[in-house]
């Protein structure tokens, strides 16, 4: 990952939402972005230009351009029409952007499209989230990572976050080894970040 | 065995390519069903061996062309339903009234400084009579503020007609029940159509009360008995003691509403006579 100074950036072409730029960099924001937040709190899984990326979630395609700077090809999914249309606006400029409209809830809906990943990003305010993390590794390849951004409040509003975070560890232990879990505070309350492999 | 992608048929023995142009691709790609027990991932390079791509940049620029057509015509097919727009109208017209109370309110603190001698007290001014006021006694910036203020009322009086004259085409049961205006804030708050024809009546009857739910959920305080469909008259002018049951039965026939209204489209004589009486019956103190 690339930092200037202590802020993380990432090299491609600016202006999707109004980012700084440091350096002819895009500066990618901690607060705005939970994935930029897993970096700078130390974790994350580095990102390579070889890297091939299904992203779960992709809302307005604000960190998946973060994402498709560092990587070679991002598959987008998105389920809303509304973001949808920015986020289409977003893969029209950058041509590793594969924007999908589907429910990741129904990984068949998309399969027909999918190649195998190196990387699976979930981020998803869905009360399932570890079920649809779960239907969605068979397009992972074996020994590659999953980073699910868990949304303890969509899980369940009435239960402790820090049960919620050990009740989805414990159902993605069933198929994956977990490298990291961690709380994303200061930026985000209540979500936490969990960092797996897939069993080879 | 046989494996069906966007891009055509492939078999253990080369495959059969569905062609090179990304409508047509995506016509058949939409119509594609995959059974995810026996699903393999595309490999790119399957593609090149069949001739429909020559290179890599080639095969993500094709599958994107596809992919974005498929997109834009799910996005027109969303936005098609006629609740879509109703949803929008609804929110305009809310948010109408907020810019005009805020602006009315700062017009008549600004009015006050002008006119020393002025006060609300002892006055029944409600807001229109106010702005009357500040209109003829004010000059220069504060009577523009005034006037704007007049043309936006306008603007949201003829909204709120178009509101409800849509919610009455597009939810006539609901409508029927709890009154147009109503009825499309409770599509707004529950996002479609579809969604609040999905939703049970107990969530129907605290829509708009979430914050009350959720600090009953997490601990201790009283439910709330009623969301937005306080605003019907029905709710808000029944005697206290019978409020919650009259609210919980107008939210259970509302439920029957919104889903004869998205399955059926159309107004259920024989069901809203019921309803009423049902509603009505409730509202009796015993």
């Amino acid at each position: 990952m690339i930092r200037i100074g202590n802020v993380l950036v990432s090299p491609g072409e600016g202006g999707v939402y109004g980012e700084r730029t440091l350096d002819g960099y895009r500066v990618w924001d901690p607060y705005r972005s939970k994935f930029a937040a897993l970096y700078t709190l130390g974790g994350g899984v580095e990102l390579t230009p070889e890297m091939r990326v299904l992203y779960l979630g992709a809302a307005n395609g604000t960190t998946v351009s973060h994402v498709a700077d560092y990587v070679e090809t991002v598959y987008a999914v998105e389920f809303a029409p509304r973001p949808m249309q920015d986020l289409l606006e977003v893969a029209r400029r950058r041509r590793n952007i594969v924007p999908i409209m589907a429910d990741a809830n129904r990984p068949e809906e998309y399969a027909p499209f999918m190649e195998a990943v190196d990387l699976l990003y979930q981020d998803v305010a869905q009360p399932n989230q570890v079920e649809i993390a779960m239907r969605n590794i068979v397009f992972l390849k074996p020994g590659g990572h999953l980073v699910l951004m868990l949304k303890t409040r969509s899980v369940d509003v009435r239960q402790d976050p820090a049960e919620v975070l050990a009740g989805a560890r414990a159902g993605l232990e069933r198929r994956l080894d977990i490298v990291d879990a961690r709380w994303l505070d200061p930026y985000h309350h209540d979500h936490a970040a969990i960092v797996c492999t897939l069993r080879e | 065995m046989q494996l069906r992608y966007w891009l055509g048929d492939v078999e253990e023995v080369g495959g059969r390519p569905a062609g090179t142009d990304p409508t047509e691709l995506a016509k058949r790609a939409a119509e594609l069903r995959t059974g995810m027990d026996s699903f393999v991932p595309i490999e790119w390079e399957t593609a090149r061996d069949c001739g429909v791509v020559r290179t890599r940049e080639e095969y993500v620029d094709l599958l994107r062309s596809v992919c974005t057509v498929l997109a834009r015509q799910k996005i027109a097919q969303s936005y098609q339903g006629r609740d879509v727009e109703l949803l929008q109208m609804v929110r305009m017209l809310d948010e109408l009234d907020n810019v005009i109370n805020l602006l009315s309110e700062r017009a008549a603190e600004w009015y006050q400084v002008t006119n020393p001698a002025f006060s609300r007290k002892y006055r029944s001014l409600p807001a229109k009579k106010m702005l009357g006021i500040v209109q003829k006694g004010a000059r220069g910036g504060l009577s523009d503020v005034a006037d704007e203020i007049e043309r936006l009322a306008g603007t949201r009086s003829r909204l709120m007609r178009e509101v409800s004259a849509r919610a009455d085409e597009v939810m006539p049961n609901t409508s029927a029940l709890i009154g147009g205006l109503v009825a499309a804030r409770l599509l707004s708050r529950a996002g479609g159509l579809p969604a609040l024809a999905r939703m049970p009546g107990s969530t129907i009857q605290v829509l708009g009360s979430e914050r009350a739910l959720f600090s009953h959920l997490r601990g201790g305080t009283p439910p709330p008995k009623h969301g937005i469909i306080f605003q019907h008259r029905r709710v808000h002018n029944a005697p206290k003691a019978v409020r919650g049951r009259v609210a919980r039965v107008l939210a259970a026939k509302l439920a029957i509403a919104a889903r004869l209204d998205y399955y059926r489209g159309e107004a259920v004589p024989e069901f809203l006579e019921g309803a009423q009486a049902r509603i009505d019956e409730a509202g009796v103190e015993a």
